[in-house]
């Protein structure tokens, strides 16, 4: 079970989880509403009885390697050179999803898949096709266990993806001509082949029952604050198989799976402030999501913070001063601010960079506080007794993962990178990752920040307090939960004089940046928090609390809505339900 | 059954070109189609089930429902006349849709989706009913859609409705303030008929039990064997989609109309696609439409059909390219009835009678000729056959719950009515019940079963013989022969030319010198409304129903459009834009000839009869 976690009301069990790429090529107008629909209705489907198990994956990698094989023997266009790589990869998809709102299931889906996308480079590891429509078809593929099905599909695709890598090779040839390039590196980096097949993932069997009236209980305890606007429950159990198959020879299969349940609310204040908060809880197995008295623990308690949010004072218009970030709160920060710093992309072409974002020119150059140290790990499945998420043995580029130190000693001492090389890093540490229908770029897997010199929590508590003092601040801050783009969702003034805490809304961030976190970050804690993010490309980030000498907090600019226009509809009961 | 029916998932089926007021039909054969055939494997009508047994669709359940609706739509409404503005009018429409879908290809299942949802629209008006927030540009203020609970929660259900409600009533009274300020600054219209016609409330609970919807595991089995078919021949890209739908429709508005419908189709859609040697994309389809699950057709049928398709690619990857061309040229009853909904049926939609956008082709021709006077065409959802041949553009109340009616469109060439919703036009102040929309979309006129008879009639046979007869007498090499088409589209805006494109799919020249036909490819028929119309010179005497999919501001309907075969002295075409992809450099992959791997019977080989 992991810490709380805060997400958006609405984008967390939407059904429309996969990106969908551009650049297909010239292609049959069927397939792109094809995938569109089915990527829609992926999670919107039935209800019925538990579908039989899926079909074993040997079918599916045995049509692969055989389409593979004709592909590499015969596939040639006259006046186009044949390819120097193939690569076919597979995510099978199967997902249960329900959701409740107000005590009443509102919809309850299951649904599966099996999305292709093939890539066919031509020209070679120094300059090859990888460009535009070069990039990858997309396709979907039979569930059934029928080869010659499943290789008509590949086929298809395939031919495609060879045709486009055609005119993409021309295409980027042409572009570069413009370009000067100062440090040209290569556009593929070379790889082993590698033979990984790894037990492939099911959906629990289980009966779902229980855990819809769940939901529906949880989302009935609404009840106890009739002037909530809005509150639902939702659940997601889902697996994602995955199968590779490329010409250099590798062959991989591996599976994972994920179990989410999650509480969401929003209420308005007296003023119309919207305030929101949610929770969510993640887990690999049934057995791993909290028992259900829990989980109606953990709603009443979300319930009880909108209470107290909407009584809340609002923030002052600027606070300068210390500002101490639980390690929930802290593992967020990592997330938006550290993390996307890390990866090693490949700049736009013909763009001189190492790579793209803030840290680009930072390689060996210190980016946060020299006490700090930050590891990425693909091979870890927990982290001081919670779940992690992002484990896997090879990235979706057939390269075994690695773990690799990328801050140390407040040094960035390296970056995240799959199969596209760059300036300085020309082999791939097993970071190439996608979603279902994206091409693989580089991505976190369980990305840990860490402090060579822990402060336990109430220490940090006391230094809080103490800077304040320092300023002459009658309190310092205490952000226990934040939302997605750092949105403050649980902030407190903890006052100098007595230590105690104040709950107060209406905040955002003046000037939380890299500056910031490589400036003003003090201390930090031992004991990490877990933020997971399941969709798309799964991965964790885990942090300690942090503790920051001076930050800007302001009031929030955003206008404000009005309140309901008339009041809402009374409870058919007479009493308000007893929450414990 | 009202007209409204769950056809967002089909949306994605249709080509949607992006130009504002284009629309298109994706136009499917209901087979067979010729009305005067009885044949028994047409669809029936779906006979009146009054049966008392029939509890499933009005039990105590569902009253419990219509009362949570009622009791949260007028407490909503009573609470917000308090206010300032207040709306004069609230309608709650909530559909409860129950779907299947599968997709196979080759042999295999894509996907297979059984869905449950429920879905309420809150159409609100604030103002008057001459003039209120759904005023021209915005129309679409006038309704908000959410999901409503499955489970008939009394109070999740209300909850949820008065959310919806009140986030409506802020955007219909922010487009109201807009539309007076409008109003006030700018030129007046020319036509200043109110936003909403004054009509009374209707009633009606259909009792009728909807069909049990088909097991989820016998259409994926379905749509294996249908999709193996294909496997005897070389095309490249095939899909089954097998879909059924069952709908249960409340609409409850302050006006005090009650309307509970259910609708049920099932199709089965089967198309295939072939690249020619120069790039061109071709493509044939066949669509099998009814009202009952028991009627999807049997493998033979398929086989059938899919024999046809792609005998039929195969025949026009090797035709030749068509050149343009104007000169005489025949329709096939289902040809001609595309192009009477494409070039006629659109232009007599109501709305598109006001506006300043609007083209308004017909607007200021009533009581004037527009066709022929041996031709007629009216709009007639009430009815539910022709010739056989289930209507898929069937319904007894539109979407504003005004019950359906049979419009005179056009009585011996001279244009009568337009097709009305609740939005009034000069001189046709009332609904004639064809206001329709897709779930989540504002009502507006649309099409149903449009319906074309002629008075001058001529055998099939000698209406190709007066053909030749014609293209002899203009010198003519050619005439072009139209016998299946694959959509169209319609611009009626007034920046753009009048124009219309129909897509034809088998084309053929016609010889005068007595060769055989010959199959073109890459034909697109062009022209404009007034003029094409009046060179209907003759039709033949059966009559072809073409059952379809429309896709326009209202979003997607069922429609169908008849028509006879149809003799035009002078037609006009230009080449189809193609694109220049080669077919693939490989051959599919060996092993056509394996089982298709179906789970609930014996193994057949693919194709297998």
């Amino acid at each position: 079970m992991t810490k709380t976690k805060t997400a958006t009301i609405t984008a967390t069990m939407t059904c429309v989880r996969l990106a969908l790429k551009s650049g297909y090529g010239l292609a049959s107008h069927l397939r792109a509403p094809l995938i569109a629909f089915v990527s829609i209705f992926l999670l919107c489907a039935a209800n019925l009885p538990a579908r039989a198990a899926n079909p074993s994956g040997d079918v599916l990698l045995r049509a692969l390697k055989e389409e593979m094989e004709r592909s590499k023997a015969q596939l040639k266009m006259d006046n186009v050179a044949a390819p120097y790589y193939i690569e076919y990869r597979v995510t099978e998809l199967d997902a249960f999803e329900a959701s409740a709102i107000f005590g009443a299931l509102r919809s309850q889906q299951r649904g599966s898949g099996r999305f292709l996308r093939v890539v066919v480079r031509i020209g070679d590891y120094k300059q090859d096709s990888y460009y535009g429509s070069g990039e990858g078809t997309v396709d979907m593929v039979p569930l059934d266990d029928d080869v010659f099905a499943i290789r008509h599909r590949v086929w298809l695709a395939t031919d495609r993806a060879y045709k486009a890598a055609g005119e993409a090779l021309s295409a980027k040839q042409a572009a570069l001509k413009q370009m000067k390039v100062d440090q040209p590196v290569d556009d593929f980096a070379q790889a082993t082949a590698v033979q990984s097949i790894e037990p492939l993932a099911r959906l629990s069997t289980a009966d779902f029952t229980p855990w819809l009236r769940l939901i529906e209980e949880s989302s009935g305890l609404y009840r106890s604050d009739p002037l909530l606007q809005h509150f639902e429950s939702a659940l997601r159990f889902e697996v994602v198989n995955h199968y590779f198959v490329n010409s250099e020879g590798t062959v991989a299969c591996s599976g994972s799976s994920q179990y989410t349940i999650l509480v969401a609310g929003s209420t308005q204040a007296a003023d119309g402030m919207l305030l929101q908060r949610s929770h969510q809880d993640e887990a690999r197995d049934l057995a791993g999501l909290p028992a259900r008295e829990k989980f109606l623990q953990t709603t009443a308690h979300m319930l009880e913070t909108l209470k107290q949010l909407r009584e809340a004072p609002v923030v002052e218009e600027e606070y300068r001063g210390p500002i101490l970030f639980s390690n929930d709160a802290a593992s967020s920060v990592v997330t938006e601010l550290i993390q996307p710093n890390l990866l090693g992309k490949k700049p736009k072409l013909g763009e001189n960079g190492r790579t793209t974002g803030p840290w680009s020119s930072s390689y060996k150059m210190r980016v946060l506080p020299d006490f700090i140290n930050v590891v990425d790990d693909p091979a870890l499945t927990t982290l001081a007794g919670q779940p992690l998420f992002g484990d896997y043995k090879l990235d979706d580029e057939g390269v075994k993962a690695q773990r690799v130190p990328l801050v140390e000693k407040g040094q960035l001492v390296s970056y995240l990178i799959g199969r596209e090389p760059i300036r300085d890093f020309a082999v791939s540490n097993g970071h190439g990752r996608a979603s279902a229908t994206g091409g693989p770029e580089p991505h976190a897997s369980n990305l840990i920040l860490e402090s060579a010199d822990p402060r336990p929590d109430a220490e940090l508590r006391k230094k809080l307090i103490e800077l304040a003092k320092q300023r002459n601040l009658p309190y310092g801050m205490y952000v226990e939960t934040l939302g997605p783009g750092l949105e403050l969702r649980l902030l407190y003034r903890v006052y100098t004089s007595d230590g105690h805490q104040e709950l107060v809304r209406g905040a955002v961030f003046g000037d939380l940046d890299v500056r910031s976190l490589r400036n003003e970050l003090v201390a930090a804690g031992g004991a990490p928090a877990i933020e997971s993010h399941l969709e798309s490309v799964p991965f964790s980030v885990a942090s300690p609390a942090l503790l920051f000498d001076e930050l800007q907090i302001k009031r929030t600019p955003a206008s404000k809505l009005g309140l309901p226009e008339y009041a809402p509809p009374p409870l058919s009961d007479s009493a308000a339900a007893v929450v414990k | 059954m009202n007209s409204r029916k769950a056809v967002l998932r089909l949306r994605f089926l249709v080509l949607f070109l992006p130009v504002i007021l284009l629309t298109l039909i994706l136009l499917t054969q209901s087979a067979p189609a010729h009305a005067r055939t009885s044949d028994a494997k047409n669809a029936k009508a779906k006979k009146d089930q009054k049966s008392s047994s029939a509890a499933a669709a009005a039990g105590p359940g569902e009253a419990q429902l219509l009362a949570i609706f009622e009791k949260e739509l007028h407490r909503g409404q009573t609470e917000l006349s308090k206010l300032d503005p207040a709306p004069y009018f609230v309608s709650y429409n909530i559909t409860d849709s129950d779907s299947l879908a599968v997709i196979g290809t080759q042999g295999g299942i894509l996907t297979s989706t059984h869905d449950r949802e429920r879905v309420a629209d809150v159409s609100m008006r604030i103002g008057k009913p001459d003039l209120d927030n759904t005023h021209e540009r915005d129309r679409n203020s006038g309704i908000t859609s959410g999901a409503l609970p499955l489970e008939n929660d009394s109070d999740a259900i209300a909850r949820t409705l008065w959310h919806l409600t009140y986030e409506e009533y802020r955007k219909a009274s922010k487009a109201y303030t807009n539309v007076k300020t409008k109003t006030a600054v700018r030129a007046k219209d020319e036509d200043e008929s109110p936003d909403f016609s004054v009509e009374k409330p209707s009633s009606y609970i259909d009792t009728a039990a909807p069909p049990a919807m088909p097991d989820q595991k016998a259409w994926e089995d379905l749509a294996r064997r249908y999709s193996a078919a294909f496997r005897r021949y070389q095309i490249q890209e095939s899909l089954v989609y097998i879909y059924g739908g069952n709908d249960r429709s409340y609409l409850i508005t302050t006006e005090g109309t009650k309307i509970v419908t259910t609708d049920a189709i099932f199709r089965v859609m089967i198309e295939g696609e072939l690249l020619a040697d120069d790039g061109m994309r071709l493509e044939r389809a066949e669509t099998f439409q009814y009202s009952d699950p028991s009627k999807l057709p049997a493998q033979a049928e398929v086989d059938a059909a899919v024999k046809k398709i792609a005998d039929d690619l195969n025949a026009l990857r090797a035709a030749p390219l068509a050149e343009p061309f104007s000169g005489p040229a025949l329709l096939s009853g289902r040809a001609a009835a595309v192009f009477f909904h494409e070039v006629l049926g659109h232009r007599v939609e109501g709305q598109r009678q006001k506006g300043r956008e609007e083209g308004q082709t017909f607007t200021k021709k009533v009581n004037e000729k527009i066709l022929p006077d041996f031709l007629s065409v009216t709009d007639d959802p009430t009815l539910r056959t022709l010739g056989g041949t289930e209507l898929s553009g069937y319904y007894r109340y539109d979407d504003e719950g005004m019950p359906a009616e049979r419009v005179e469109v056009v009585k011996d060439g001279v244009l009568k009515n337009f097709l009305m919703g609740r939005m009034p036009v000069k001189n046709f102040g009332s609904s004639n019940g064809h206001g329709r929309a897709q779930a989540g979309k504002m009502p507006v006129g649309r099409q149903g079963n449009l319906i074309v008879t002629s008075s001058n009639t001529v055998p099939d046979a000698q209406l190709r013989a007066r053909f030749i007869a014609d293209i002899k007498k203009q010198g003519k090499p050619y005439g072009l022969y139209f016998e299946d088409i694959e959509g169209g589209f319609t611009l009626t805006t007034r920046d753009l030319p009048q124009a219309f494109q129909v897509l034809p799919v088998m084309v053929w020249r016609v010889y005068a010198d007595g060769r055989p036909d010959e199959l073109v490819r890459g034909v697109d028929i062009v022209g404009t409304p007034l003029t094409t119309l009046t060179q209907i010179e003759a039709t033949g005497d059966t009559t072809s129903v073409f059952n379809g999919i429309c896709g326009a501001e209202s979003g997607s309907v069922p429609v169908s459009a008849a028509a006879p075969m149809i003799l035009f002295s002078d037609m006009e075409v230009q080449k189809r834009k193609y694109g220049d992809t080669r077919p693939p450099i490989l051959p599919p992959p060996p092993g056509a000839d394996q089982p298709v791997a179906v789970k609930n019977g014996a193994n057949e080989k693919g194709g297998a009869q």
